[in-house]
């Protein structure tokens, strides 16, 4: 008897620490994301920008009439620590879970809250994982697929100038990576006149692509555009050995290129181009991008360095609109608000989700071209059809 | 013909930077039965070394920005001064420990590297220019090669050609053969373990920071993990030489690389993603039919 009292007192005592938040009548959004470890330089800029959101919707009277509150817990890029992180803002009461870029490092923390019963977001994985296929119902992601980038860039260089043969090299390191090139893939049956003249791939780390860019070379003609599907940092190591190669190709690549940083390893790039869901260059076409690039500035101390900021900003802006439309935080109603969404306009980008995906099958991309080292806006394209959700499942 | 000789201008080259690596693990592992797997973060910090520590996207080059004839050397003295401290605060203390316990302290020792590069640099790859005439292009027997790849290759034999004429032909490289073949009978006639020791790390290291350099040329790109995958494979080939065989590691060097050329350059494409299954395919196959290696010397035998 003395025993049940016991455990019921604990009980009791248990549920009183894990909803102090609650009792204090805010709204709490947790990031599980890395505050150290490798993850960091990657989460900590978007997380930034969810930040300047936040702090938007408070000056304006919060959410519901409350305030937003932030939690936070450090998943140290570690996957055990993530899904710890995870339990540790649910503690804290967190109505909204936001976790790691990417999917591997996010999914043990989303998995959490998807448990939980709560509504949880990815800061930018590019997976069609990140979301009802890899999670659960309840989970999202910010950004737009990564087969959307390939695919907007393929047609965009066909339309747009003129691409007709393509070169296709994918680095094999990451899902990312073959989710650009599964979206070129698929676009390219559609480009009526456009045709594969190569294929080759490489890996992420190889000292060179020495091999890969002999097979190149010794084409017939040189491709037209060549779809780069990789990531840092053996990113710029291809497209280095690429120019140096004297192989003057247009260079299609993913989101993850997006970034003045590392262009005086190339001093001299040109036709070289990437997809980006608003500009860090200053000459985004919407003013209100540029204003947000000077907010960034004052709250960080320095521009976003890629594109990768924004989708932080995207995530709490739809969240709070949802939970706005359906009075509640309640995880159910806000995720059915928010698979109303069609083409929702955000700062940077429409915004769609349905009951089959909770990510961008579509979506408007800027087209970043980069001449002589100088990167900028130079187009804007969205792919003439949605990539079906079967084929991105069965990839 | 032309596809041939590129083939094998790449396999060369590729190769040349295995052996270098290779050739900086065997001989400490000669002299000191040590895998030194803090070597590729060794690499890495050489790199590194160039820039200013700094957490921004955007890299800040500092000692990069040195005329050659500076930067090369302070570069290699920076990869001896590292790797001979890290002989005297880390690796002397395990001396007498057995050889897989030094192990442990070496990935240690690259652990904490890592770590401390992730802090004062942050993960996200720098990006660094150095040479960059070095990418164009020349011709030979009508093969376009970039100028780096020979540049490479020779790099690698001239410190093929010197190294051996050091251990041939000078007390010191006398002293290092007698240590790697029977340490302790070398001690007892006179050879000074600890000044072998020192100098077998500060080879080891300049060989570190000169693969640093080629890798940072080519890539134009300083990472932390950028080492790794060049230790992997070294390590890779002192094991399929023989190990304690240096000549055998060179050699063992150049046949990865080759192998991995040919297989990119052979493999359908499907079958391309696992080219590195190939290779590793290919070592087992070779450890199977030679355990000890392929050019094992006799020291490597159990000693009683």
């Amino acid at each position: 008897m003395r025993v049940m009292k016991l455990a019921g007192g604990l009980a009791a005592l248990v549920a009183l620490w894990g909803t102090p938040s609650q009792a204090a009548d805010d709204i709490v959004v947790g990031f599980a994301t890395a505050a150290s470890g490798f993850m960091q330089a990657y989460d900590k800029p978007a997380q930034d920008a969810a930040m300047i959101r936040i702090d938007e919707i408070n000056k304006a009277g919060g959410l519901l009439g409350k305030k937003i509150k932030v939690v936070t817990a450090d998943t140290k890029t570690d996957q055990a620590e993530g899904a710890k992180a995870g339990l540790a803002v649910l503690d804290q009461g967190a109505d909204l879970v936001v976790v790691s870029c990417d999917y591997d490092f996010g999914a043990p923390a989303a998995l959490q809250a998807q448990a939980a019963g709560k509504v949880s977001f990815f800061l930018c994985a590019e997976s069609v994982k990140a979301g009802i296929q890899g999670v659960g119902p309840y989970s999202f992601s910010a950004s737009v697929l990564a087969a959307v980038q390939g695919a907007s860039m393929s047609e965009w260089a066909y339309n747009k100038k003129g691409a007709r043969t393509f070169y296709r090299l994918l680095d094999s390191w990451t899902v990312y990576n073959k989710g650009i090139c599964d979206g070129f893939d698929w676009q390219l049956p559609n480009l009526k006149e456009a045709k594969l003249v190569g294929s080759d791939t490489f890996k992420n780390d190889d000292a060179s692509i020495a091999s890969q860019i002999t097979r190149i070379k010794s084409l017939p003609k040189e491709p037209d555009a060549i779809m780069l599907c990789t990531m840092m940092p053996g990113a710029v190591s291809a497209v280095k050995q690429i120019r140096a190669a004297g192989i003057k190709s247009m260079i299609l690549n993913g989101s993850s290129m997006d970034g003045s940083y590392w262009l005086n390893a190339i001093p001299d790039l040109s036709n070289f181009y990437v997809p980006v869901q608003g500009s860090i260059y200053g000459d985004d076409p919407n003013p209100k991008v540029n204003e947000f690039n000077k907010k960034y500035k004052e709250a960080t101390g320095a521009d976003p360095s890629s594109q990768y900021v924004y989708p932080g900003y995207v995530m709490i802006d739809v969240w709070a609109k949802a939970v706005e439309r359906a009075k509640t935080t309640d995880a159910e109603k806000v995720v059915a608000e928010l698979e109303k969404m069609n083409s929702e306009p955000t700062l940077f980008g429409p915004r769609t989700f349905t009951k089959e995906l909770h990510h961008q099958n579509q979506g408007r991309y800027l087209i970043i071209g980069t001449d002589n080292g100088k990167p900028k806006v130079v187009d804007e394209w969205t792919i003439s059809s949605k990539i079906p959700v079967d084929y991105l499942v069965s990839k | 013909m032309t596809g041939l000789l590129q083939i094998v201008f790449d396999a060369l080259s590729l190769g040349s930077l295995y052996a270098l690596g290779a050739l900086g693990i065997a001989l400490i592992f000669g002299v000191m039965r040590l895998v030194n797997f803090a070597h590729g973060d060794f690499i890495a910090f050489c790199v590194f070394a160039m820039l200013w520590p700094s957490t921004n996207a955007a890299a800040i080059v500092f000692a990069g920005n040195l005329p050659s004839w500076l930067l090369v050397p302070l570069l290699l003295l920076v990869g001896a001064g590292l790797s001979v401290l890290s002989e005297i605060i880390v690796f002397r203390r395990f001396r007498n420990a057995n050889p897989a316990t030094m192990m442990i302290a070496s990935f240690a020792l690259g652990f904490a590297m890592r770590n401390f590069l992730l802090m004062l640099y942050s993960s996200r790859p720098k990006s660094i220019t150095l040479w960059p005439t070095l990418g164009l292009p020349v011709e030979i027997l009508g093969a376009r090669i970039p100028m780096l790849q020979v540049v490479t290759i020779v790099i690698t034999l001239v410190v093929l050609a010197a190294l051996t004429l050091f251990l041939k032909r000078t007390r010191y490289g006398l002293e290092m053969r007698a240590a790697a073949e029977n340490f302790t009978m070398a001690r007892m006639l006179g050879v000074r373990a600890n000044g072998v020791i020192l100098f077998a790390f500060a080879i080891s290291g300049m060989l570190a920071a000169a693969i640093g350099l080629i890798l940072a040329t080519n890539s134009g790109t300083a990472d932390i993990n950028m080492g790794a995958n060049v230790m992997l494979i070294a390590f890779i080939a002192t094991v399929i030489g023989g190990l304690g065989s240096v000549p055998g590691a060179v050699a063992a060097g150049f046949l990865i690389g080759a192998a991995s050329v040919i297989f990119q350059a052979t493999l359908p494409n499907e079958a391309r993603v696992f080219r590195d299954s190939f290779v590793y395919g290919a070592v087992i196959i070779v450890l199977l039919v030679r355990p000890q290696g392929l050019f094992a010397p006799k020291s490597a035998k159990q000693r009683v």
